[in-house]
């Protein structure tokens, strides 16, 4: 990912080689960013504030390997904030167009891979149910891949309850597809 | 069995989203807009950082450091508050006096006597606290005076010169001093 060096110049303010810290960790942010929110212009933002944010407080990070964990905290927060303003509007409805696209790529035999607009409509499809923790877990483990103890470093959740959370999403979103294919 | 499709079905849309990792228009966008944001906060902080740490750099203790620099911007505070007093007072205090002419070294002690001598005056004639004359009307009761001393000078040395004149005139005075009543 990034570099122990750029980060060590960074912490003595050059804002050259944070240029490039941001060219290496804007990809990673948009990534979870987007896949939590399913909003371009949204994930767009939480990019952004979360580098800013980055720089204000890089003098905080105590060691550069703990980069990612922290990077990864900073945006997840933001999103997780943002997932629970939203949570509050939203409304719950049945989306058959969604469904037929979603049974329409089980029934391929290969590995589609999909558009973003795609991508974000059958990720908020499945996860609408879901609390913000659960999605939050969700996307973090199913999604970006990651270990049960690295979910816990990002989100601060206990290990046994990030488990129950991906225990939990996963059962809602079997159910909802032994429900509507 | 049933549950063995749900599953497969799981994983293998959990699959097809893993694989489809969201795609990032334009990203050196969002890196200008963040330098962008950066940049003058960098520059407005650094600047002050810098002028914090040339000047309390010898305190050690992170709390004693911050007291301190709250002390002095409070003090600092103080100072520009009495000043901007001061200031209005002695603002207020000149706005009470009307001097004409060039108060520079050049006036001499007789002129400036003179204009004590009207100052006098004028405050003798008005009321206590506010003096207000116009500048046109002191010039002219300066030049009259001025006139005045010359017109007194000349008829002095026209006494001084006609003996008659200086003995009648003294004569007239002593006259005058004899009628005039004890108080």
């Amino acid at each position: 990912m990034v570099e122990r060096e750029l980060i060590e110049e960074c912490r003595n303010g050059d804002l050259h080689n944070f240029r490039k810290v941001v060219d290496k960790s804007t990809p990673l942010i948009f990534s979870v960013a987007y896949r939590m929110l399913g909003d371009e212009d949204a994930a767009r933002d939480i990019v952004q504030e979360t580098m800013v944010a980055v720089w204000q407080k890089l003098a905080k990070i105590k060691t550069a390997e703990s980069y990612k964990t922290w990077v990864y905290r900073i945006a997840v927060n933001k999103c997780y904030d943002q997932l629970r303003k939203l949570k509050r509007q939203k409304e719950n409805r049945y989306d058959d167009q969604g469904w037929a696209v979603i049974a329409n790529h089980l029934s391929e035999n290969g590995i589609a891979e999909l558009e973003n607009r795609e991508n974000a409509m059958i990720i908020n499809l499945l996860t609408n149910q879901l609390s913000p923790r659960q999605k939050t877990v969700f996307v973090l483990s199913e999604l970006e891949g990651m270990e049960a103890e690295e979910i816990v470093n990002i989100t601060g959740m206990a290990k046994s309850v990030v488990k129950a959370n991906l225990y939990y999403a996963r059962k809602n979103i079997g159910s909802l597809l032994q429900k509507y294919l | 069995m049933k549950k063995t499709e749900e599953n497969v079905r799981y994983d293998k849309i959990v699959q097809i989203l893993r694989n489809s990792s969201p795609d990032l228009k334009n990203p050196e966008e969002i890196e200008n807009e963040v330098i962008g944001r950066i940049q003058p906060q960098n520059l407005k902080n650094g600047r002050i950082s810098d002028f914090i740490e040339t000047l309390f750099s010898w305190v050690y203790i992170g709390w004693v450091r911050r007291s301190l620099i709250g002390i002095s911007a409070v003090l600092i505070a103080i100072f520009v508050y009495q000043q901007a007093f001061i200031f209005r007072q002695v603002k207020a205090i000149s706005k009470n006096i009307v001097i004409t002419g060039n108060e520079s070294s050049d006036v001499s002690s007789s002129v400036l006597g003179r204009r004590l001598t009207l100052y006098r005056m004028s405050s003798r004639l008005s009321p206590a606290g506010e003096i207000r004359i116009p500048e046109s009307q002191l010039e002219e009761l300066l030049d009259s005076y001025n006139e005045l001393q010359v017109k007194y000078k000349d008829l002095l040395r026209i006494i001084e010169e006609n003996p008659e004149l200086k003995k009648t005139i003294e004569k007239k005075l002593k006259e005058e001093k004899n009628n005039k009543p004890e108080i």
